[in-house]
């Protein structure tokens, strides 16, 4: 045993460089008690050094530390996204004039982005149900922490409050499911429960077929509780709302890539057939149709994200209400779990991840300004802050998907996906819900645009060369990767392969 | 009827009547102390089936010390009885012991399967099981790994504890 | 096992419990003939003896009291806390050994241990934190301001040195390898006491330990000049002398854990040499026990009356910025031991 877990190692760099960041991070904080940005920059480092590790990882899929781990392409593509997404969030939160006042202890603040990264990366290459529950609780944790760091805001502390409740409530909820799963097949590895159900060991009919359904739907609630899908999505709006705008950022890109990537393992490996693989569309084990739970579940919050985001004032809010409905759009790919849906789902989060956090940057900075996210607050932002508005604009567009933005190519991706394998009318719900999705989007260009600041102000507001530099850096990638998003695409088709049972 | 199976309808019996006890009572406190009596009792049934180190966590962990923290809130917030919490007689309270009769014969079901259909005779592995040597062998070989990551995930919700219970920041 | 052996188990039980029994009462004698030593006092002279009787009357005189309930009492679990208090105080001692060899009894040969459980340590401990719901129940039961802040306070201190009590003993367990008592007083052989091998966790524990017991210095919980009496402020009669009861079998308790994990349990150096038949080793070593728990229950009382109270504050800082760290650092060492030597 000791052996395996020496051999096991030196896969394993990226994620203890990350753990040692953390832990380096907090002695560093203890050491010197400043409320300096010293922390921030060490932070910085570590992702830095663990992502130049990322690409020297196996390009076949390894098992590693007992079956425990898996490292894969598709693992590794995850962590580029979740790895890269904090390294975004720090640089931010540097520059947040929020976290500067309302919170002291900005050195913690950086220990546990190091930590939540750790988590996120421990999910996407956790291939055993107990690995799968203690990388989720990490990044749970860590999150109600960080959505309350803003301590001296009420609404801050609200939302660490109800993500505790909501998550505590959740996680107990997936745990019941993991014991029934446990319960009917003997093991907690998700190979050995793929075995399981292969070989019939486990009867799928009558009571325990009911059982693993039962087990399957409270997997999904605990998953679906992450990624705010809809009827677990009730804390999202408060604590996108309530927490740190970087932190809301980082919850919204970068913890759903890391759930997505989890859930999507965990029902790949654990429930699908690979034999069909030379299609391109997996099948799952006995008939057992959890495409359809998945399609409802999708519909249901696509259309309720986007519907209730139109009612909107706040724009941290109406962003929140937005990302639900992304993780609907998002779903869709798990739908239809073909090749070609998982590597558009990877592809989303690319171009998900530019949109996203170009808005939510443009939001804190504004709030920093003038102290509101009040949509009505953005009258006549168009001719004060020019560059800030042409960047929120194409940030917006680019979220509904039109072109010539990135949005637009990972929305084509997924849709056609959905449609290649006989889902058209998802397809076309998923369109409909983009035209919603327009209407709240271009409320907040209207405010930018067409109507006066409230009291004829036309004084300009300005912003620091750093931030329209950042603000520029965003539309860049935003524009280009809608013509030459050939590579990404390339890249996502090529991390598909995701670590199978005997293959 | 041997000795043991005596002592486990006798333990059965306490925990399925404190478990009905706790969710019955309206003074929180009772319900409290009922839930440890339930946690008692599950202790001594776990020690039927020869599992004592998972038995004396039971009582070291749960009796004696979340339950010590549930007591000391109840203290504190100074509770009232929930009576309005009972008057409210929607299809909420019916709900209820509906899933958890549904829980119950998957939970039946599922163990029947473990066991090959059969509840009457304790496996002669459990006594192999059980033992804090062989507790110990399987956290440091095969679970390591999950090991080592609790340890962090514990070091970083301590950390935040101490953190979000400070009440000025220096 | 048949009825002898129901029958065998009963008599250590009931001799056990007689002992005690007894013990507590001299030691009332002793802690008021103590306290009057080191105060320059003359203390119980008159009952008895020497005054070694006091004690009896002491105990008369509270059965004859009457018994007083709070109206706004909780009654059922203001007579259920005296009981959780003596009744965890007393159950612990069943898995102290108090002698090496065993004897033979009516053809059958008996362990001098009432249980040789094999998670023994962890039976204590698991016992030790149960034993904290007697002193918070009745604190919140009695409906008196002053007994829910007693209540509240032994909570808190309970909590706060059970951690630092459980890490001490790691290093007991990592020397021994195993958690049974009975194995970690045989490996504490000749003068090999954990108190030789384990001096900081021996401190930690005893610390810890007399925190866990609610003596000075650590007996906030009952605090006379600001809680009354803390959690037995509205206990009289025979559920008061529960209490005082169960606080002396608890140092009884501690002194014999303390003795069989660092002192060597009935050990005695060199005994061995002698050739005495396994009745007399029985006998010689249940007296060294005995003498060593009651060197340790002198230790207590000597503590008592020589040190101040800590304030609560004082309390909590100790016990999680000293001992806990403390006690971690005694595993690290043990450990760096273990592996290099």
């Amino acid at each position: 045993m000791p052996d395996i877990i020496f051999q096991s190692t030196k896969h394993f760099w990226p994620e203890i460089t990350l753990a040692l960041t953390f832990i380096a991070a907090m002695i560093f904080e203890f050491a010197t008690k400043k409320r300096t940005t010293g922390t921030g920059i060490l932070v910085l480092l570590g992702l830095a050094a663990a992502l130049v590790q990322l690409p020297s990882a196996p390009s076949e899929p390894v098992s590693i530390f007992g079956g425990m781990y898996a490292i894969d392409p598709f693992s590794t593509f995850f962590k580029y996204v979740i790895i890269v997404t904090g390294m975004v969030v720090v640089l931010f939160s540097f520059q947040s004039q929020e976290l500067k006042k309302e919170s002291g202890h900005t050195g913690e603040y950086y220990c546990f982005i190091a930590a939540v990264t750790f988590g996120m990366v421990l999910m996407t290459g956790s291939s055993n149900l107990v690995m799968i529950y203690l990388s989720i609780e990490l990044v749970s944790i860590t999150s109600y922490i960080l959505a309350g760091f803003s301590k001296s805001l009420r609404r801050s502390s609200e939302a660490a409050l109800k993500y505790v409740i909501f998550g505590a409530l959740s996680s107990g909820i997936m745990l019941y499911g993991m014991s029934l799963i446990f319960g009917l097949t003997g093991t907690l590895d998700l190979s050995g429960i793929r075995t399981a159900l292969a070989s019939g060991h486990a009867v799928t009919t009558g009571w325990s077929f009911a059982a693993l359904m039962a087990a399957i739907v409270l997997m999904l609630a605990g998953f679906g509780y992450k990624v705010s899908v809809v009827p677990f999505h009730f804390w999202t709006p408060d604590v996108y709302e309530g927490a740190p705008i970087t932190i809301t950022a980082f919850l919204a890109v970068a913890s759903k890539a890391a759930v997505f990537a989890v859930m999507i393992r965990f029902f790949y490996v654990a429930f699908f057939d690979n034999m069909l693989a030379s299609t391109g569309v997996y099948s799952s084990f006995r008939n057992v149709d959890w495409s359809m739970i998945l399609a409802v579940l999708s519909v249901l919050t696509m259309t309720l994200g986007n519907f209730v985001a139109i009612w909107q004032d706040n724009l941290k809010r109406m962003l929140a209400y937005s990302s639900i409905a992304h993780a609907g759009y998002m779903l869709m790919g798990v739908v239809v779990m073909s090749n070609f849906g998982l590597s558009a789902i990877m592809l989303y989060f690319v171009m998900y991840f530019f949109m996203n956090l170009g808005a939510f940057y443009v939001v804190m900075v504004i709030a920093d300004k003038i102290g509101s996210e009040n949509i009505d607050d953005y009258r006549g932002f168009g001719k004060r802050a020019p560059i800030i508005s042409v960047g929120l604009s194409i940030f917006l567009i680019s979220l509904t998907g039109l072109p010539p933005t990135a949005g637009f190519v990972g929305k084509l991706f997924l849709f056609s996906s959905v449609m290649a394998s006989q889902f058209i009318w998802l397809a076309i719900v998923g369109v409909l819900n983009s035209v919603v999705s327009l209407y709240y989007y271009a409320r907040v260009l209207k405010n930018m645009y067409l109507r006066e600041a409230p009291d004829g102000d036309e004084s300009p507001i300005v912003f620091s060369k750093v931030t329209s530099a950042v603000v520029i850096l965003f539309i860049i990638p935003n524009i280009l990767l809608c013509f030459f998003y050939q590579p990404v695409l390339t890249f996502a088709q090529r991390s598909i392969a995701i670590l199978l049972p005997g293959l | 009827m041997t000795f043991e199976t005596i002592l486990f309808y006798v333990l059965a019996l306490a925990g399925i009547v404190s478990a009905l006890l706790v969710i019955t009572r309206r003074n929180p406190m009772h319900a409290a102390l009922f839930l440890i009596v339930n946690f008692v009792a599950l202790a001594g049934i776990y020690l039927t089936l020869h599992a004592q180190f998972v038995a004396i966590t039971q009582v070291l962990v749960y009796a004696g010390a979340i339950m010590v923290l549930v007591l000391f809130v109840i203290m504190l917030l100074n509770l009232q009885n929930e009576q309005d919490l009972f008057e409210k007689r929607s299809w909420r309270s019916y709900s209820g012991p509906i899933l958890s009769l549904l829980l119950l014969a998957l939970l039946l079901r599922t163990v029947a399967f473990v066991s090959g259909g059969s509840f009457d005779r304790i496996s002669p592995e459990s006594e192999r099981i059980g033992t804090v040597a062989n507790i110990g062998q399987q956290l440091f070989t095969a679970f390591v790994f999950p090991f080592e990551m609790a340890s962090l995930l514990l070091l970083a919700a301590m950390v935040g504890a101490v953190i979000l219970a400070k009440k000025r920041f220096p | 096992m048949d009825v002898l052996d129901i029958a065998i188990a009963l008599i250590k039980i009931v001799v056990m419990f007689v002992v005690v029994l007894l013990t507590v009462a001299e030691l009332v004698y002793t802690e008021r003939k103590i306290s009057a030593w080191i105060q320059n006092r003359v203390g119980p002279n008159r009952v008895g003896w020497l005054g070694l009787l006091q004690p009896y009357a002491d105990v008369v005189k509270l059965l004859l009291k009457e018994d007083i309930v709070p109206a706004a009492a909780n009654r059922f679990i203001h007579t259920l806390a005296p009981v959780i208090s003596i009744g965890v105080a007393f159950s612990t001692l069943a898995v102290i050994p108090i002698a090496g060899p065993t004897i033979t009894l009516f053809g059958r040969t008996v362990h001098m241990v009432i249980a040789d459980v094999n998670v023994g340590i962890l039976y204590v401990l698991a016992l030790t934190s149960m034993g904290v719901y007697g002193l918070t129940l009745s604190g919140w039961a009695s409906n008196n301001k002053y007994s829910l802040l007693g209540g509240l306070r032994s909570a808190a201190q309970m909590i706060s040195y059970e951690l630092s009590m459980g890490l001490s003993l790691i290093g007991v367990i990592m020397i021994t390898g195993s958690l049974q008592l009975t194995d970690i007083v045989h490996h504490q052989h000749g003068w090999m006491w954990n108190l030789v091998l384990q001096p900081v966790g021996f401190i930690t524990f005893l610390v810890a330990s007399f925190a866990e017991t609610n003596r000075a210095p650590f007996d906030l919980p009952e605090a006379e000049p600001e809680l009354v009496g803390g959690y037995h402020t509205e206990y009289s009669s025979f559920k008061f002398a529960l209490f005082f009861l169960a606080e002396y079998a608890n140092m009884i308790t501690s002194s014999a854990v303390i003795t069989t994990l660092y002192l060597g349990g009935w050990q005695v150096p060199y005994l061995e040499t002698f050739g005495l038949s396994d009745g007399w080793m029985v006998l010689v070593q249940i007296l060294a026990f005995m003498l060593k728990v009651a060197f340790l229950l002198f230790f207590f009382q000597w503590v008592r009356w020589s040190v101040p109270r800590f304030r609560y504050d004082q309390l909590m800082n100790l016990g999680w910025k000293v001992m806990l760290p403390l006690a971690i650092a005694n595993i690290v060492l043990t450990g760096a031991l273990l592996l290099f030597l």
